[in-house]
């Protein structure tokens, strides 16, 4: 999962970039507003965390602009806990919307609920014939057994279920599982896959020759 | 509590109004039409005795005063009357210097006064005229049927012969006294003309009061009118002041006292609601100000604590929330800078200071942050004495001493002066920086206000410094101006009273 967070506060942006990645997520940040911007039009992420004042182009404009092309789910961040905002931020096309200071776990919360919904997966669990995956906990049970897996192995694990029956290419998988400053060569996806194929079943992920892989 | 209300006011006063015309009018017009029916009756009567005189002396008389009429006989010839009395012969024009009259052979015995036909027509025909006639001693010569009986010989003023009238009860009489002393008296009954004014005085009466009642009734219905828009005012008003501040009230566009008095209110409101405006906006930007470091300290302290860290990592969590704590107590200070000014609170120390020591004192204690960045600062400080609090001044000339580094550019010049003149203690202090956009210009002593909002939070800058600059001098009866030429740089110029004392 890729998130894109964009805040003018820098500690506050390195603290949520930590915090997020610690969680498995693959994070790209921006500090001002054009810059977040450009990033959210020119990358697929799974979420973004928009702060509402930023720098030459407020979390407003970003979100106007960002809904003609993208329906990337949008959790807006802000110091304005007026009623009047908040309503204003649900409209423009925000998809959540938390007031600083905020708890770190509630992000995170919210944060997963976004993307499980976006992908049309409305409960915290998937299951897949006797492996089942906790989207909260974020671990794995193959019949009834704790399965360990690396981050990277159950952010693959947990994109291709949430986007059961469609085929994912390389490409897509990497693009969502390593954010901007990850120089990682897209041949690991393979390795990870493979990886995960030993510890929960050669059949749950199935190879599409040339296209990428897919959960049916 | 009706006696208050304007409508009823004007009301009373226009009734008061009212009452006072229509009874003068009504008053004046019955004086004048009985006036006008005395008179009327007076010159009936007058000229029945006039006719009673002349009939009385035999003949007819000439106007009183103005001689005989001319004869109608042949002249020369003796003039008789109707009896065959022989006239005297006439004058010319002259006036009558004998009595006229029977002769003195028919003063014994009563005279016997016949009136001709065209006289007792004025009396029978008309029925409520009626005459006495008496002689000069008091005897009752003659009188007509329908005299009362009680008519009396009216008593005779002294000097003129005039036609003098006398009222009895509902009986007006007219008298005459002749050259020769007797009397001659026409009346007349005036029940009915009595009655008839009467009449006339319930007439005017009952016209008067319709006109009032009409009158009281256009008056409230044109009150009504009036006092309407300023009841729609008073609505509209309080239902701003019952906090719909942005509501306005209508009619200010008309161009009459009501609308002026409506655009009045109407720009009061408008101040009102954007200094409340403002308010709320400074309100919510400090509450802005305040939860951004407060949620990096607790989502720093949370993320830390997720999982078990290395020591290293512990401090760098600390320092943050150190930092992140710091910026919270200069804020709350600034705040609670700015809060003491606006009570009002005398603030500031007064005493006799150099300026230029003061400047030179704070350009001194920032060398060092302007020579890391390389910039430069430039002096020219005249001494002026003024009166005020060397630390609040120090904060200020500081303050635009920190701006002018921050927003300099690399290897930049700062300019600083102080100078006296007309009276005013001049400090400047002008950067090489950026500058600042026009539409910037005139909001950047306001609060939070930020002309550049990329730079000042990794500035880590409150966006109150140029306010509390700006309460401080207000505070020293002095004033704070910038200029700026985008590109080029900006100047402050803070104007100060020059000591007068010494």
């Amino acid at each position: 999962m890729r998130i894109l967070v964009v805040e003018d506060e820098p500690r506050l942006l390195r603290n949520l970039a930590k915090a997020l990645r610690e969680e498995g997520y693959a994070v790209d940040t921006a500090e001002a507003g054009d810059d977040g911007l450009y990033k959210a039009q020119n990358y697929s992420y799974d979420a973004i965390v928009l702060d509402v004042m930023l720098p030459r182009l407020d979390g407003w404009e970003v979100l106007e602009r960002l809904r003609k092309q993208k329906s990337t789910p949008v959790l807006m961040l802000t110091a304005r806990d007026a009623h009047k905002d908040r309503v204003r931020g649900l409209d423009t096309g925000a998809d959540d919307y938390l007031v600083k200071p905020f708890d770190l776990a509630e992000l995170l919360a919210r944060l997963r609920a976004l993307i499980r919904r976006s992908a049309g997966q409305p409960r915290p669990n998937i299951e897949l014939g006797n492996v089942v995956i906790d989207l909260r906990a974020r671990t794995v049970n193959r019949a009834g057994q704790p399965v360990t897996l690396t981050a990277r192995e159950y952010a693959i694990l947990e994109f291709l279920a949430l986007h059961r029956g469609e085929v994912v290419t390389r490409t897509v998988l990497y693009e969502h599982l390593f954010d901007e400053s990850d120089d990682t060569l897209s041949n690991l996806v393979d390795v990870h896959v493979f990886s995960i194929r030993k510890k929960l079943g050669h059949e749950l992920i199935a190879t599409r020759r040339g296209q990428g892989y897919c959960i049916e | 509590m009706i006696i208050k209300s304007i409508r009823w006011r004007l009301q009373i006063w226009l009734a008061f109004l009212l009452v006072c015309v229509l009874s003068g009018f009504g008053v004046t017009v019955y004086q004048l039409q009985r006036v006008n029916q005395f008179k009327q009756i007076d010159e009936e009567l007058e000229r029945r005795v006039g006719a009673l005189d002349r009939a009385v002396r035999g003949g007819p008389p000439p106007d009183f005063g103005r001689g005989r009429p001319p004869f109608d006989g042949r002249p020369g010839e003796p003039a008789f009357d109707d009896e065959g009395n022989r006239l005297p012969p006439p004058l010319h024009g002259g006036r009558e210097f004998f009595p006229p009259g029977p002769g003195p052979e028919m003063k014994l015995r009563p005279r016997e006064i016949r009136l001709s036909p065209e006289v007792s027509a004025l009396f029978e025909d008309t029925g409520s005229f009626y005459f006495a006639i008496w002689s000069r001693d008091r005897m009752l010569l003659k009188s007509s049927t329908n005299a009362p009986v009680n008519v009396s010989l009216p008593v005779r003023v002294a000097g003129a012969n005039l036609t003098h009238t006398r009222m009895r009860d509902a009986l007006r009489e007219a008298f005459h006294y002749t050259e020769l002393g007797d009397c001659v008296l026409a009346g007349r009954d005036i029940t009915g003309d009595l009655n008839a004014m009467r009449r006339f005085a319930f007439w005017l009466l009952g016209a008067g009061g319709t006109v009032l009642v009409f009158g009281l009734g256009g008056g409230w219905w044109l009150t009504s009118r009036a006092i309407q828009p300023v009841e729609e005012m008073s609505v509209a008003a309080s239902r701003i002041s019952a906090g719909n501040l942005s509501e306005r009230i209508a009619g200010a566009d008309t161009d009459n006292e009501l609308g002026r008095l409506a655009g009045v209110l109407n720009s009061t409101f408008a101040r009102l609601e954007a200094a409340f405006a403002q308010q709320r906006q400074f309100t919510a930007d400090a509450s802005h100000e305040l939860r951004t470091p407060l949620a990096v300290i607790i989502s720093e302290a949370q993320t830390t604590l997720a999982r078990e860290r290395s020591s290293a990592e512990y401090r760098e969590t600390v320092e943050t929330c150190l930092d992140a704590a710091q910026q919270m107590r200069r804020l709350t200070e600034s705040l609670l800078e700015l809060a003491r000014f606006d009570a009002s609170q005398e603030y500031i120390q007064r005493e006799h200071l150099d300026v230029s020591e003061t400047t030179r004192a704070c350009v001194e204690r920032i060398r060092p942050l302007a020579h890391q960045r390389g910039i430069q600062i430039h002096c020219d400080l005249a001494p002026v004495r003024i009166c005020g609090d060397t630390d609040r001044l120090g904060q200020v000339i500081t303050n635009l001493l920190t701006n002018a580094i921050h927003y300099n550019k690399p290897k930049g010049e700062i300019r600083v002066g102080t100078r006296g003149e007309n009276g005013a203690a001049i400090v400047t202090v002008a950067d090489t920086g950026q500058g600042i956009a026009p539409e910037d210009l005139p909001h950047i002593f306001e609060r939070f206000y930020r002309a550049d909002k990329s730079r000042s939070r990794a500035a880590g800058r409150s966006g109150l410094g140029l306010a509390i600059s700006k309460a401080i001098v207000d505070a020293h009866g002095g004033t704070i101006e910038v200029t700026s030429q985008p590109g080029a740089g900006t100047t402050f110029t803070v104007r100060l009273r020059v000591d007068q004392s010494r």
